[in-house]
């Protein structure tokens, strides 16, 4: 949805953060505000996390509702895969609504998957913006015995997170409880159970994504996610995870072969999504197995189609594995594309070479940082960065 | 891993032995075979490219070979399995005959012959029924990764569980596996094994992942140890590092001085400043300096 929201409500996480104030806008409009959402600070757009509290800040604060994120898998499809699953659980935890269609894994499989939230009000990684207080024990001033003067300046955090809270933070070695996933309603799309019609031979599109992109416009408009249904009822937002579009299992050969037959049907499936999502308040975030895409072209097609573009390559199985540069992260991060929503440019992320690590608690997304090798191992050169 | 995977200990999986023409994957195969047999279980090959003297001398009795090595694409008039059967209804009529209670292992000799002919979505399709169905417990196929596009080979071993990629080894008889194994969870192993097989097609593990390959010369040739021939002493005995940490050094303060300057108090140094008549001068207008 691209209009902004012209309302500033209360936020949305259960214990206000300490640096909001309690004025509020006034306004003449009521438009109803939906939980998990929050309106972006740059342009208005309304927002939703994706469930990663450092994707969201590269996004520009959140995932603007009505876009496409597109999520180029690994290797292995093992960290693209995590971030669907964190999507999904992000709109359980909001109470979102949730579609998983998918060719390959039955969606009721991977909803079993959700990681578990952490429910806990204390947040893990609570960036330091506050200095410390003067009541530290003493015994604290040992801490630096040659650079006591910079004991209370605030530390510098590398990892990137904005510093009001917006998202939650999962456990991925724990599965979410079904009662909480439960709550939550689920549409889903399993490729296996729609038989294949014959296939019509005039339109550019496959039928499996013509069958999808029928479910999802059914679903949208039963439910009430169409912008122009009437606004007397709640409104809630709709979460589409599509994992591994693309693949051969969805009937398309442009994973198999370098040209081929009908190139074009991913990239008009994503034209006909986006459509679908500029009028409806929907987001979807979609994997793609780049890899084997061979096309460039192609691949540079769908990037283009998509609002955000975000490739993970992960170090197993490459050299970059035994590279003691990145011997703390698990692979590299690069954004392919940044939204230009009702505006003519857009903010480009400051910094390029990223890095992700997949922690219990959190999945991180940090600047490469330069590990000096000689020497003791933990000492680091610690770039400044920004908060 | 090698001998986990020949042990077959986890249905479901579908391994592909990936080879090239440096080095043939077949042996390989007629290994996993061998194994299956050895657990009684039901093996049903289909077998394209040797025949079945070539590829089992002696007809044992829970081997099930489908001919599709003397007419595969169905030229003559009686075909006994050609490659177009290969989709879910007839593999399933065609599992269907055995009268064994478990499920049997399927053996596919080669992917790439069926990958010729049909195309890659049909074929990665009929795998994953394959999978899901619960027809078969295992499926171990042969892949020969330099006759396709790499977009193929990556599309059929992204459906696989493990692959098993064989590279000649540094001596005659050896041969390299590089094998990926994928869990449920989603985990990825990796590990490399140097094995040969034997006459009785036993596979024997020589040694796990000794790379005397150039890879491992170069950092050690660069990891020199700098402080290794001085002349001088670059290490403390305990005396001296005791001394060492009593000295006290100039700039160095006791802690009350520390907390002192620490917590010092937010009038300590201010500048006052009143602003004055003159210091009104603004640069942009050229009037200001008129004394009028």
């Amino acid at each position: 949805m691209a209009a902004p929201v012209s309302t500033v409500g209360k936020p949305s996480a259960e214990r206000l953060p300490l640096n909001t104030t309690s004025f509020q806008k006034k306004t003449r409009t009521k438009l109803i505000s939906i939980p998990g959402t929050r309106p972006s600070v740059q342009n208005g757009q309304l927002l939703v996390s994706t469930g990663v509290t450092s994707l969201d800040y590269l996004l520009g604060g959140g995932l603007a509702v009505g876009t496409v994120l597109l999520v180029e898998e690994d290797r292995y499809d093992s960290y693209s895969r995590m971030i669907l699953k964190y999507f999904l659980a992000e709109g359980v935890v909001c109470r979102h609504e949730l579609f998983v269609a998918s060719a390959q894994d039955n969606p009721d499989d991977i909803l079993q998957e959700l990681p578990a939230p952490i429910l806990d009000d204390v947040a893990i990684h609570k960036p330091v913006e506050q200095p410390r207080l003067s009541c530290e024990p003493q015994d604290s001033l040992d801490a630096m015995k040659i650079a006591w003067r910079y004991q209370n300046l605030p530390k510098v955090q590398s990892a990137l997170a904005s510093s009001s809270r917006f998202g939650h933070y999962y456990d991925v070695s724990k599965t979410m409880e079904p009662e909480i996933r439960q709550a939550a309603k689920c549409h889903r799309f399993y490729l296996t159970e729609h038989p294949t019609q014959s296939p019509p031979t005039h339109s550019t599109m496959l039928e499996s994504y013509s069958a999808l992109l029928k479910s999802l416009q059914e679903v949208i408009n039963s439910e009430g996610f169409d912008v122009a249904a009437p606004m007397s009822k709640s409104r809630n937002i709709l979460r589409i995870g599509l994992p591994s579009l693309g693949s051969a299992l969805w009937g398309d050969d442009l994973s198999c072969h370098d040209n081929p037959r009908n190139g074009h049907a991913l990239a008009t499936f994503f034209y006909g999504l986006r459509a679908m999502l500029r009028s409806s308040l929907a987001v979807a975030v979609v994997t793609v197995p780049s890899h084997l895409i061979q096309d460039r072209a192609l691949m540079g097609n769908i990037t283009r189609l998509c609002d955000n573009a975000i490739a993970l390559e992960s170090f197993k199985g490459s050299e970059r594995e035994t590279n003691p540069l990145y011997k703390d992260y698990h692979g590299l991060l690069h954004v392919r594309q940044v939204p230009h929503l009702n505006c003519l440019a857009s903010k480009l992320p400051d910094h390029k070479d990223l890095a992700f690590k997949l922690k219990r608690k959190q999945f991180t997304i940090e600047l490469c940082q330069p590990v000096s090798t000689i020497g003791c191992q933990k000492s680091k050169v610690k770039l400044l960065t920004v908060a | 891993m090698l001998t986990e995977l020949l042990q077959g200990s986890d249905a479901g999986g579908f391994i592909i032995i990936r080879d090239s023409a440096s080095c043939s994957g077949r042996h390989l195969l007629k290994s996993f075979i061998n194994a299956a047999l050895n657990r009684e279980e039901d093996v049903h090959v289909l077998g394209f490219e040797v025949s079945e003297e070539e590829l089992k001398g002696s007809p044992v009795q829970r081997l099930h070979f489908h001919n599709a090595y003397s007419d595969p694409l169905g030229w003559t008039d009686k075909p006994t399995f050609t490659v177009h059967q290969f989709c879910m209804e007839e593999l399933a009529r065609l599992l269907k005959q055995t009268s064994h209670p478990k499920p049997a292992t399927l053996v596919i000799d080669s992917l790439s012959w069926i990958l010729r002919h049909v195309s890659p979505p049909a074929v990665c399709a009929t795998l994953h029924q394959l999978r899901k169905g619960g027809a078969v417990r295992a499926i171990v196929a042969l892949l020969h990764g330099d006759m396709h596009q790499r977009g193929t080979v990556g599309s059929v071993c992204h459906l696989a569980s493990s692959v098993i990629t064989v590279a000649p080894g540094m001596k005659g008889g050896d041969a390299v596996a590089k094998i990926t194994k994928r869990s449920k969870s989603g985990k990825v192993v990796q590990d490399e094994d140097i094995f040969t097989i034997n006459n009785d097609l036993t596979v024997v593990i020589q040694s796990k992942h000794s790379q005397v390959g150039h890879k491992q010369a170069d950092p050690e040739e660069q990891e020199m140890d700098p402080t290794a021939h001085l002349t001088f002493n670059l290490r403390l005995s305990n005396k001296e590092r005791e001394a060492k940490e009593k000295l006290a050094l100039p700039f160095v303060f006791s802690k009350e001085k520390k907390t002192a300057l620490l917590h010092s108090s937010p009038g300590s140094g201010r500048i006052l400043y009143e602003p004055d008549a003159n210091d009104d001068y603004d640069q942009e207008d050229p009037d200001d300096d008129l004394d009028v």
